[in-house]
């Protein structure tokens, strides 16, 4: 297992939660806006857009989770300073009211109270220069590892995710769990075959209850679409990789939770209300469950990879793991966490999961990321109906 | 560490199987010294002690299966013996 310090330094906020990062956003609220915020992040090479598909028009359950998510990002733990950009000047009343608490810098302007486009792009490039000077005044505190939230995601899988990536992560996260932090994990589909270890490492029956519901409802609308998962799995090439059960296949993946218990399921983008483990109800491409994840307020994410995957999210750091040496050759600048000496035999498990904790630890106190290097990463929030 | 020895992992402290991490086919030991049997291919698992017919076989610190004949430790691990 991995051994984590007492504290880390971090930016705490006033709503008691604790950044990783002190950035500075320009927050699209709806996409019409999304092009003046490209423009006026441009201007300095700190201040990141955060532009989703954000849209009018929605119906009501699709409405709500957009605006809790575009709220939630406006506000998340590792923003230092937030320009809001509206269309509308009744919707920057309602951001104004809503970042009124927020603790930090802030400003809303509407692009209909502005006068042409060229005002508009030095109107917003004002605000944010002055947020920026603003948010310096802040500066990283001791802070315990209870304040930590992580999301946790693979993509690109592989026996080398399965055996190595995935399980050093678990151990990162059992680490991060007896802190008193807490972990996200979310792309319920891919607990399909994990139904027996899941149950196991719930909390509670009822914990185990909402879980199971939540795999079985995913299960069926593959089944829906006429995708079938249990029966053909695993399938004749899985049996030759060395696969020999659907439960096995599934932990490959499910192995990046770690050992500890599921303390419960949570919505797309929902805050956990007390810390600890939890699944999060989300689609499987990772650009949407990592949305999900950093809107409930996860500040990092720690990524198992096998072949290369170019996930990230604009608002958190993304560690990318990997342990496949053909990988790490080929995207050395995209790769931060490299275990691929597991497999030459160099090191044990455990090893790489210590480095692996040490690297996280570097990263929640600055470190970039190559992820932050490369500003990968975008924010997709899932729709159940057909919009107005 | 020896080439005479192949490299495998055990996922879990838990786990009575271990995988597999390289081609060496005609060794017959594993790292840490435990007889393996020939021919087990990468990523394929091999028994680190003796699991009865019926009993779990334990990865990831979870059953994935039981096996369906006794396996014999360094024995490899896989549809012919467990289910």
């Amino acid at each position: 297992m991995a051994v984590l310090p007492s504290h880390f330094l971090g930016f705490p906020r006033s709503d008691g939660r604790v950044g990783v990062r002190n950035y500075l956003v320009v927050v699209s609220a709806v996409a019409l806006v999304n092009r003046w915020a490209e423009l006026i992040a441009a201007s300095l090479p700190d201040a990141r857009a955060i532009a989703g598909e954000f849209m009018r028009g929605l119906r009501k359950p699709d409405a709500a989770r957009q605006a809790r998510v575009c709220e939630a990002l406006a506000t998340h733990p590792n923003v230092g300073a937030c320009l809001v950009l509206c269309h509308d000047a009744a919707s920057a009343r309602l951001w104004r009211e809503y970042l009124a608490d927020c603790g930090r810098p802030h400003a809303v302007l509407a692009l209909m109270e502005q006068n042409g486009m060229e005002a508009a792009i030095q109107a917003g490039q004002r605000a944010l220069a002055q947020l920026d000077e603003m948010r310096r005044s802040v500066a990283r505190q001791r802070s315990p590892f209870s304040a930590l939230t992580l999301a946790l995601e693979c993509g690109g899988s592989d026996p080398t995710s399965a055996l190595i990536a995935n399980p050093a992560i678990g151990r990162v996260v059992d680490a991060v769990i007896d802190a008193g932090g807490s972990a996200i994990v979310s792309e319920t589909v891919e607990f399909v075959g994990a139904e027996a270890p899941v149950r196991a490492l719930c909390r509670s029956p009822r914990v185990a209850k909402d879980l199971l519901a939540a795999i079985a409802a995913a299960e069926q609308r593959m089944e829906e679409d006429g995708e079938r998962y249990r029966g053909v799995n695993p399938t004749a090439e899985n049996i030759e990789a060395g696969l020999t059960t659907l439960v096995e296949k599934s932990m490959g993946a499910v192995a990046k939770v770690g050992s500890r218990s599921f303390a419960g399921l949570l919505e797309f983008g929902e805050k956990p209300a007390t810390p600890g483990l939890y699944l999060m109800d989300t689609p499987f491409f990772s650009p949407c469950s990592i949305t999900g994840m950093i809107a409930a307020g996860a500040q990092l994410t720690l990524f198992g990879m096998g072949v290369f995957n170019p996930s990230g999210n604009p608002l958190a750091p993304t560690v990318k793991v990997c342990g496949n040496p053909m990988t790490v050759a080929r995207w050395n600048d995209a790769i931060d966490a490299d275990l691929s000496d597991v497999l030459a035999g160099g090191a044990t498990l455990d090893q790489a999961a210590q480095r692996l904790g040490a690297f996280l630890v570097e990263t929640v106190e600055g470190r970039e990321t190559r992820a932050e290097r490369w500003r990968e990463g975008q924010f997709i929030v899932p729709k159940t109906l057909t919009p107005l | 560490m020896t080439p005479q020895e192949r490299i495998h992992v055990v996922v879990d402290p838990r786990d009575n199987v271990t995988t597999v991490l390289d081609q060496g086919t005609g060794l017959d030991r594993l790292q840490g010294g435990l007889e393996v049997a020939l021919g087990v291919p990468f990523g394929h698992k091999v028994a680190l002690r003796p699991i009865a017919r019926g009993e779990p076989v334990i990865k990831y610190g979870v059953a994935i299966g039981r096996a369906t004949h006794d396996i014999a430790s360094g024995a490899h691990v896989h549809v012919h013996n467990c289910a």
